[in-house]
């Protein structure tokens, strides 16, 4: 018995090490595979899956990895271990410039597609990446309230909400408090009289249903949410273009797109075809109808003749 | 240009849905697999850690303090920022290891503890009577300590492997969380089938692992269940 257990105590010890050994192989650096990343909701399950799609039709071996949060992925983006990740026009330029000129530097992204594009590329190139072309498909900032309490007080915009003067609870981001495009934004430009903010996320089921219950009068949704109708919200138009550009576009590491042109040419030609309402219509796909994100990206791209 | 929506326990959105588990049994699968291969490797490499830290803190007692402390230190850090302070390391990076390193961290504390316990535990007449047979240090640890302190060191094992299971979702923020990917995306897209089949796989899971250990101690230590029979 003794031995017995001798041996079953080495079989233990030994164990970590082979299995450690194995795994070795599933490290994101390796190099037969490339990384594409993104953010983890159904949006950005989606967005990796068709890129994914496009570069395995260019020939490539791909494997996709969704974060909650862009932060993750950035530096091993600059490093190569990761090669391309599905991002949003503005966000990413915030990022980086805070990533450059420290977290109170002056928000440089704009309402403006090609200018915001321009600063991006200027500060990605700085740390080894490049930007492909932007989509026409924007999933952008925007807020919504009840249908009830547009009809009852005849709201269509923001600004007609800020004219209303009425105290406004919103359910937003975590950061809204200090951001020009949620709360001081919304004071500032729309004079909206937000006396509460609920971190209960962007575009989240949580801030959603507490609009629905009236527990918030506002929410932070995201221009692609598919569910909004169903459940009774509606956008009010940011007519005073508080809302950066959002394109999806595409992020890939520099030095690796200097050996690879083709997937550059591969990723293009979705930007050029992809639109907000098709990349609603997809999203709708996956979370009312709950088809599988990896089917309704390649019947996406086949509809296309992308694939 | 929308195609009418199929009616179907997906499209109703209900917590128990047989088309789910139909159309997604492999992503299952593999969640499952990722999920087990993290507990078990991080569990493992924290006991290899954990058994020479426990052997010196016994031996020099000034060290004991500073083992005990550190790794109950690294117990308090937050699993949403322990993971992501291990991802600029070299090495790991956005790799299951982040995960399985991290999860090893956590498990130290108690595996530590409760290894020193089990070898203080050793009746002091006992380790006399293996002196005076002629046992060496090491052959005592082997032979007669660490059978001795197995209830202790299998508990601690236990109470790893199972808060491991729990951790384990957690690493979906670095992309590697087993079950807790689709957990955490069942969540944020209100699936319930998905968030309810995940939850059950992961209680399920950690009672297998409990169940598997206790039956391993069973065979590791038969004059327990022996002694309990008489």
């Amino acid at each position: 018995m003794k031995k017995t257990f001798a041996r079953i105590a080495a079989v233990l010890m030994a164990a970590p090490l082979v299995l450690t050994a194995a795994c070795g192989s599933s490290d994101l650096s390796s190099s037969s595979k490339i990384t594409i990343v993104g953010q983890d909701f159904t949006e950005g399950n989606i967005m990796t899956a068709l890129y994914g799609d496009l570069l395995k039709d260019a020939g490539y071996k791909t494997q996709i990895k969704n974060f909650t949060a862009r932060s993750v992925y950035i530096k091993p983006m600059e490093k190569n271990q990761v090669q391309i990740s599905a991002d949003y026009l503005s966000s990413m330029t915030d990022e980086l410039n805070h990533e450059a000129n420290g977290a109170d530097a002056p928000e440089v992204a704009t309402p403006d597609t090609a200018q915001t594009l321009a600063v991006l590329t200027k500060l990605a190139n700085k740390v080894g990446l490049t930007p492909l072309t932007p989509a026409p498909a924007q999933d952008a900032n925007a807020y919504a309230v009840t249908k009830k309490f547009a009809q009852a007080n005849n709201l269509t915009t923001l600004s007609d909400l800020g004219k209303l003067g009425q105290p406004i609870k919103l359910a937003a981001a975590p950061d809204c408090a200090t951001r020009q495009s949620c709360k001081l934004g919304l004071k500032s430009v729309y004079n909206i009289n937000i006396t509460a903010v609920q971190p209960l996320g962007f575009d989240s089921p949580q801030g959603k249903s507490a609009l629905v219950k009236g527990e918030v009068q506002l929410a932070q949704v995201a221009t692609t949410d598919a569910t909004l109708d169903a459940q009774g919200l509606v956008i009010l138009t940011d007519d005073q273009k508080l809302q950066n550009a959002e394109n999806l576009v595409p992020i890939v590491n520099s030095a690796w797109l200097k050996k690879n042109a083709k997937a550059a040419t591969a990723l293009n030609k979705l930007s050029a075809v992809l639109t907000t309402a098709d990349l609603t219509a997809m999203i709708d796909k996956v979370d009312s109808q709950r088809d599988e994100v990896s089917t309704v990206a390649s019947d996406y791209l086949k509809s296309k003749g992308l694939i | 240009m929308v195609p009418a929506v199929a009616d179907n326990c997906l499209t109703r959105n209900e917590w128990i849905c047989g088309k789910y588990y139909s159309t997604r049994a492999s992503d299952l699968a593999s969640a499952v697999g990722q999920h087990v291969h993290i507990v078990v490797v991080s569990v493992l490499l924290g006991f290899v850690i954990a058994f020479p830290l426990a052997l010196l803190a016994r031996r020099y007692r000034k060290l004991e303090l500073m083992v005990v402390g550190i790794t109950t230190a690294i117990y308090t850090i937050p699993s949403l920022a322990l993971f992501s302070l291990l991802v600029p390391i070299s090495g790991l990076g956005l790799s299951i290891n982040t995960v399985i390193v991290g999860l090893a961290l956590y498990s130290l504390t108690v595996l530590v503890r409760n290894m020193l316990d089990g070898l203080r535990a050793v009746p002091a007449d006992v380790k006399e009577s293996a002196i005076g047979m002629g046992y060496s240090s090491t052959r005592m640890l082997f032979r007669v300590e660490l059978p001795l302190a197995l209830p202790a060191i299998m508990a601690g094992l236990r109470v790893a492997t199972v808060s491991a299971v729990a951790l384990t979702t957690v690493g979906a923020i670095v992309g590697y969380g087993g079950l807790g990917t689709l957990l955490i995306n069942g969540n944020n897209t209100e699936f319930k089938a998905q968030v309810l089949a995940t939850s059950v796989l992961c209680v399920l899971l950690a009672v297998i692992l409990d169940v598997l250990l206790v039956g391993t101690q069973r065979l590791l230590t038969p004059w327990t269940s022996k002694a309990v029979a008489r």
